[in-house]
């Protein structure tokens, strides 16, 4: 996200007392919150007040839950019995140690990656294409959306199928094919696993990178284009020199909201490959869910989906920082 | 967002090229020009669609068959039935209605929300929006898990189980910050000249907001409106979590149950799932219309 | 049984289990052991007790509400069932458990007892003067924990080899006996896009769940999974997946999913248990037999994991209830409905006793019958260690089939890293 706008923002803010009361407040006449600037201040912090407290109340309240239940052995009995030992830090030193972590990093590594990369390159290309009027464009870009719709459940399960090694749709179309002989564990093989994954999730990903792109590319003025056309730049010039810059703040909301969705990625790879074969597919995510509920160590459980959101929060931190230093440069 | 206030300046001096800004502002947004691409682009558009819904219309086929498991199920429905659809119809459509109440509530309650939120962090200028919006980024790193969980606990003690309400607040939750994030970033690039205009001329912050930078964020709202709705509409973990007894059931719980239950029968699962789609798929053809216009440009000038 | 509905083990099962936590923080410390007002659904006086039971399809519904309400009524109360997806049950159980809400009678999937009656949230079934005389052995020593009695199973099930009768006989094979015969008929049944043989090995409980008979038959144990007895298990069935009898999907497979191929005609074998024969009947011109799973060698006997569930009563601090509650699963345990949940359902009494009556009532149960004095209780051993060695299990199972890893090289990791 840019900087929040800071000189002309400044400018409006002093500009908002028109009645003419010194913007120090220095009045000797002081009616406290009645003072218009007070009261201003107060009104504009009133636009935020709702989303304030609904946060707090909705993520606030149970990430503190969560990082409480990190130091705790939770387990079923705790269920019964109410009780939950404090234990420090030994939940996070056993999943951090575990043998399991080291490749449950990477593959979350190489699933948000791979994911984000495609889901933003071929959702761009698709929004761009759509930036043209041709017959039917509506209809087609709402219907982009159209497996938003679905449930997750029967989305995993319908790609379960067409995955399948044997009768899946996918391997019968490679096997009408020519010179091809394969037939591809996708679900099934270690090698595959991983990036059959990947790929359902850039399927499910493209039509919000595309939506919110194309909203993000319809906010840009043609005539910036045209203008821009009278100096020679057309295509790809177009893009880089006009197109790009302008579309940098949604581009960033997009990218950082990617990775985040995709670090928590759960349902998909469950139920596709239930983050198997032999923990092919297994990712921070689905082994924080694994702890919980099936072994019942909700404590473990609850340390890794801690680790979970600090990861998130680095990535924010340092893309972020790192945009802000580009624009500013 | 500075860049666009920079660059416009010069743009609108020169008067002959100044002719094709003249006309309609629909036309002016467009990229290229109007009508120089037809079929051809129809069809590359109609290929990528095709491609992309390929899984939903497996989905559809699934359902038309007979009931069975799928695993040879042959790619066109030869064998067309309608099964499926009839126990769908019979037994989901009190939860597609409820999906419906919930989806658009939650709608409202975010756009209530988050806008003037985003609004704020976007134009008004406070101090700790920085870290505001960092709050809301982390929120969004939060695994469902977590906030189901304790969600239960708060709802279980105030009485907001099983009721559509304490579903609108919770699938709120998945379009709030969303919201406030998407909008902020496109209002941000609403020039401050714009709301200053309007704050001379005697209106206050909100009938500012209210009368000039709301018509002007159209765009944005519908798509944040957009996205909350599916979000909501697709939502599982609170409707699972947040409900104990049968009463109040989304419909993405009721396919759930009906896999618990009818485990080799998915023709039922699948035409529940078609049937799901319907009412949202319309309301998505609505709302793209909207976000296909745009209106911001007709305000800069 | 290992709970049916799972082939979408997905969110479905973790989202289900989200709920316990949302319990986290409710009820825990600060709710004191419900007094009489803190369990009781129904009417105040005490005459409605609540069941909680995951028979939420049917056949199995109607059929265990007839009993139920039979049960209620000689016990002289109402009875107000709850029936939740497979599953949803554990944690519903968790929930009602930290919000001190749990059910008057309370079914449980038997290898789930043990955790749960570690947590304290069962009364001792002596207490009632119910006592499991006449039952199994391996039925009786999973709804024990700690040296008591805890739940009382009054039909169960396991799982065999199931055939298509029409291509055995095409290709002029015989049911196999031995471990030797299943791989050679396999082999022989494999044509073209046809495998041999079917069976789940996929990375949840269920995979484990259908290695256990090849595993215990041949002298394996759960305690250590790194001996040779069953690296020669896991062999076999590395054996059948590379040499193309099975296929290798079967680490994706879930029993329904097996099940479909079976239908589907895609696999001329399956390893599956007794409630697919809805399923199967259901299908035009499917003619299968079943006979036991293959013992290693011939004269070995077979030694199966069993399922079903049992029925057990939560202590809910009201003595008067739980007596009550006690009545009913009592009820629900007598001969008479023994016999009909087993005839009605496909499975097979608890009582050796009452084999004989059920199976002339329904032959097709037979092979799973004959196997009931060999069953063996998963969690007998380990008690509320065994999702770890569940775990463990399926691990080896899988690194074995997909990384092609050396059977007792693959276990003793396992077995190592849990």
């Amino acid at each position: 996200m840019t900087a929040p706008p800071t000189a002309r923002a400044a400018a409006g803010s002093s500009r908002a007392t028109p009645d003419g009361a010194a913007p120090g407040g220095a009045s000797p006449r002081r009616r406290g919150l009645r003072s218009p600037r007070t009261r201003a201040r107060a009104l504009e912090l009133a636009f935020l007040a709702p989303a304030a407290l609904y946060l707090l109340l909705f993520f606030a309240y149970p990430v503190a839950k969560n990082v409480v239940m990190g130091f705790q052995e939770y387990t079923t009995r705790t269920f019964f019995t109410g009780e939950a030992p404090w234990v420090g830090l030994d939940n996070y030193a056993a999943v951090l140690g575990s043998s399991l972590f080291d490749r449950a990093l990477l593959n979350t590594v190489l699933f948000t990656g791979g994911s984000i990369l495609g889901q933003f390159v071929l959702g761009l290309a698709i929004a761009v294409f759509f930036q043209r009027r041709f017959p039917l464009s509506g209809l087609l870009r709402s219907l982009l959306l159209l497996p938003w719709l679905v449930p997750l459940i029967v989305t995993s399960a319908v790609w379960r199928w067409m995955l399948d090694q044997d009768n899946g749709v996918i391997n019968r179309a490679i096997g009408l094919l020519p010179l091809v002989d394969a037939r591809p564990g996708w679900l099934t093989s270690t090698s595959l696993a991983l990036l059959a994954v990947v790929l359902v999730n850039i399927w499910i990903g493209i039509p919000f990178n595309t939506t919110i792109l194309y909203g993000g590319l319809q906010e840009i003025p043609g005539e910036l284009y045209e203008a821009g056309a009278l100096d020679g730049a057309t295509g790809w010039r177009a893009f880089r020199h006009i197109t790009w810059p302008l579309l940098r703040p949604v581009v960033t909301v997009v990218l950082v909201l990617g990775v985040v969705y995709t670090l928590k990625v759960l349902d998909i790879i469950l139920g596709l490959t239930g983050g198997g074969p032999a923990n092919a597919t297994q990712t921070l995510s689905t082994q924080s869910y694994e702890l919980s509920f099936r072994q019942f160590d909700f404590g473990q459980g609850a340390a890794l989906g801690n680790v979970l959101i600090v990861i998130s929060l680095v990535f924010a931190a340092v893309y972020l920082r790192a945009n802000r230093r580009a624009v500013d440069e | 967002m500075t860049e666009t206030t920079g660059r416009a300046a010069p743009t609108t001096s020169p008067q002959p090229p100044a002719a094709p800004a003249v006309t309609a502002p629909r036309s002016a947004r467009r990229s290229r020009p109007v009508g120089e691409h037809g079929w051809g682009s129809t069809a590359v558009g109609v290929a990528i669609i095709a491609v992309m819904l390929f899984p939903l219309y497996w989905m559809l086929n699934v359902s038309l068959q007979r009931s069975s498991g799928a695993v040879a199920t042959p790619v066109l429905p030869f064998d067309l039935s309608f099964d499926g659809y009839a126990t769908a119809l019979r037994e989901q459509s009190g939860n597609l209605l409820t999906s419906l109440v919930v989806a658009v509530g939650a709608v409202v309650l975010s756009l209530l929300v988050a806008t003037p939120a985003a609004y704020a962090l976007a134009q008004l200028r406070i101090r700790w929006a920085g870290g505001v919006l960092l709050a809301v980024l982390v929120s969004q790193m939060v695994p469902g898990i977590v906030i189901a969980n304790a969600l239960y606990s708060a709802y279980s003690d105030l009485g907001l189980l099983n009721s559509v309400a304490g579903l609108v607040l919770a699938d709120a939750g998945l379009g709030i910050p969303f919201g406030i994030l998407i909008m902020r970033a496109f209002m941000s690039a609403i020039p401050t000249s714009v709301v200053e205009a309007a704050r001379v001329d005697g209106a206050g912050q909100v009938r500012a907001f209210v009368s000039v930078v709301l018509p002007m964020s159209r765009n944005a709202l519908i798509t944040a409106g957009l996205f909350t709705f599916l979000f909501a509409w697709g939502d599982f973990l609170f409707a699972l979590t947040l409900t104990t007894t049968g009463e109040v059931r989304p419909v993405t719980l009721g396919i759930y149950t009906y896999i618990g239950t009818f485990v080799n029968d998915w023709s039922a699962v699948m035409a529940t799932a078609v049937l799901a789609s319907l009412p949202a798929l319309l309301l998505l053809v609505v709302a793209q219309r909207y976000v296909s216009a745009g209106v911001t440009g007709g305000a800069v000038k | 049984m290992v709970r049916r509905g799972t082939s979408h083990r997905a969110l479905t099962a973790a989202l289900a289990l989200g709920v316990p936590l949302a319990l986290a923080g409710c009820g825990g410390g600060d709710q004191a052991v419900g007094g009489s007002g803190g369990g009781g659904g129904g009417g105040g006086d005490g005459t409605t007790l609540r069941v909680l039971d995951y028979y939420n399809n049917e056949p199995d519904k109607t059929v265990f509400q007839d009993v139920i309400d039979a049960c209620g009524e000689a016990a002289g109360v109402a009875i107000e069932r709850e029936a939740v997806p497979g599953n949803d049950l554990i944690s519903t159980v968790l929930q009602q458990s930290s919000s001190r809400t749990l059910p008057d009678v309370l079914m449980l999937d038997n290898p789930d007892l043990q955790e749960i009656a570690a947590s304290g949230a069962l009364a001792p079934l002596s207490q009632f003067g119910i006592t499991a005389e006449g039952y199994a052995d391996g039925v009786v020593e999973a709804s024990t924990y700690d040296g008591e009695l805890y739940g009382l199973q009054p039909v169960t099930n396991t799982i065999a080899l199931f055939y298509n009768e029409a291509l055995l006989a095409e290709a002029g094979v015989e049911p196999p006996t031995t471990w030797e015969e299943l791989e050679s008929a396999a082999a022989a049944l494999t044509t073209g896009d046809r495998y041999g043989l079917a069976f789940s090995a996929i990375n949840t409980y269920e995979g484990t769940w259908q290695f256990l008979p090849f595993m215990w038959s041949n002298g394996g144990d759960e305690s250590d999974i790194a001996t040779p007895e069953t690296a020669e298990a896991l062999q076999l069935w590395v054996d059948l997946v590379s040499s193309g009898s099975a296929s290798q999907s079967v680490v994706n497979w879930s029993q329904a999913d097996v099940n479909d191929q079976f239908a589907a005609g895609n696999a001329a074998m399956q390893i599956n248990g007794p409630w697919q024969f809805p399923v199967l009947d259901a299908v035009d011109g499917l003619d299968y037999g079943v006979v036991q799973i293959p013992a290693p060698s011939a004269g070995d006997t077979v030694v199966a994991p069993f399922g079903g569930e049992t029925w057990t009563v939560p202590q809910t601090g009201d003595a008067d209830r739980q007596a009550l509650a006690a009545q009913v699963v009592q009820c629900i345990n007598d001969d008479d409905n023994m016999v009909t949940l087993a005839t009605e359902r496909g499975t097979v009494p608890t009582k050796p006793a009452l084999v004989d009556a059920a199976v002339e009532a329904q032959p097709a149960i037979e092979p799973f019958a004959e196997q009931l004095p060999d069953l063996r209780s998963r969690t007998g051993e380990l008690g509320e260690e065994w999702p770890t060695a569940a775990t463990a299990i399926y691990t080896a199972v899988q690194d074995a089939l997909v990384n092609g890893t050396d059977p007792a090289e693959a276990l003793a990791a396992a077995q190592s890293g849990s």
